[in-house]
């Protein structure tokens, strides 16, 4: 997987799908969290654990990654231009959102069990 | 009329200096080329590039007052005083207001501003519709006067590798036009992270056009010829 470093078209289109659906799924989370009177941890674990909400909420944190991910890549680009440090802070970004993704994952782990 | 205008002369300047002028004979209704003529007058050492003198060839864009523009469609009357300018932004300083606009050039002759006919050259005109015809409006009138480019940040940050809004809105306008039979090589040439796609839809290229012109958009409309031609 190229990561989209050396592409204009693909990354630029998937900043703008990924939008959509984080704004989206944004929406549908405020409209089911304020449709309730109280909103508790086991409230929004049996919410979060519903199978269209949690298929929608994994392509969410997709999404979220993505976007981030173009969005680094493009200031990279913009502003570090010696190559080598260059493809060092892509690195460390990739390594950043990839924790994060595994760090989203974790707590799912955690609330599904627990 | 007070101006502080920039000054630089590689042959006896170590570094550039703001130097200021004053004008006392302001005509009404002047433009800012006008009142640099005859501060020329004044001080013959004062460097600029001029020819037409009515806002067509683009040879007097400079920086006035932090905002790029053509001198000689500039009216005295709307500028605050110290008239401070500059040369154009981004680009190396060859003396005073002139600027060496290889690097503009070389981005424009990179999207190959011309037609490309693939069929045997007819030997009459290439006909075209009024509504083909339409499409080429708001892309041809460019004058290369480069108030754009350099006023574009994505073209301060990588001005060897960013095409810039002067050379991607010729792009467009031959993506465009009906004759034109090398859409595809055209839109494969501007792919990649860097040519067209540094233009982060900042819109100083907008605000800056002497002509009245709209990059942004045919940025936007050669992205969405990307995406149409990709499915």
């Amino acid at each position: 997987m190229s990561l989209y470093i050396l592409e204009g078209l693909k990354p630029w289109v998937v900043q703008r799908v990924t939008a959509v659906y984080i704004a989206l799924f944004l929406t549908y989370s405020l409209f089911c969290g304020l449709s309730v009177d109280v909103v508790s941890f086991e409230h929004w674990r049996s919410w979060l654990f519903h199978p269209f909400n949690s298929i929608a909420f994994g392509l969410f944190i997709v999404a979220v990654l993505f976007h981030a991910w173009v969005g680094m890549r493009d200031v990279i680009l913009d502003y570090v231009h010696n190559i080598m440090l260059r493809m060092f802070v892509l690195a460390l970004v990739v390594g950043v959102l990839v924790g994060c993704g595994l760090w989203v994952m974790r707590i799912l782990l955690f609330s599904m069990v627990g | 009329m007070r101006f502080n205008i920039y000054r630089y002369n590689p042959d006896l300047d170590s570094k550039p200096y703001m130097q200021e002028y004053e004008l006392r004979d302001i005509e009404p209704g002047m433009m800012l080329l006008a009142a640099l003529l005859k501060l020329k007058e004044q001080d013959e050492t004062l460097s600029f590039r001029r020819s037409c003198g009515e806002g067509v060839c683009g040879s007097d864009s400079m920086n006035i007052n932090g905002v790029n523009g053509l001198a000689c469609i500039t009216p005295l009357a709307d500028l605050r005083e110290p008239v401070e300018i500059r040369p154009l932004p981004g680009l190396p300083v060859v003396r005073d207001l002139i600027v060496d606009m290889e690097q503009f050039y070389q981005q424009y002759r990179e999207v190959k501003p011309y037609l490309i006919v693939k069929d045997p050259v007819p030997e009459v005109e290439l006909p075209q519709t009024p509504e083909q015809r339409e499409k080429l409006d708001g892309l041809y009138e460019c004058i290369l006067c480069a108030c754009c480019s350099t006023a574009c940040p994505s073209f301060w940050w990588n001005p060897d590798k960013f095409l810039g809004p002067a050379a991607l809105l010729q792009a467009s306008r031959f993506i465009e036009d009906s004759r034109d039979q090398a859409l595809d090589e055209r839109l494969e040439n501007l792919e990649g992270p860097f040519k067209l796609f540094r233009c982060h839809t900042i819109m100083n290229c907008v605000q800056v056009c002497p002509k009245g012109l709209n990059p942004t958009k045919a940025i936007g409309n050669i992205r969405k010829k990307m995406v149409k031609n990709s499915l």
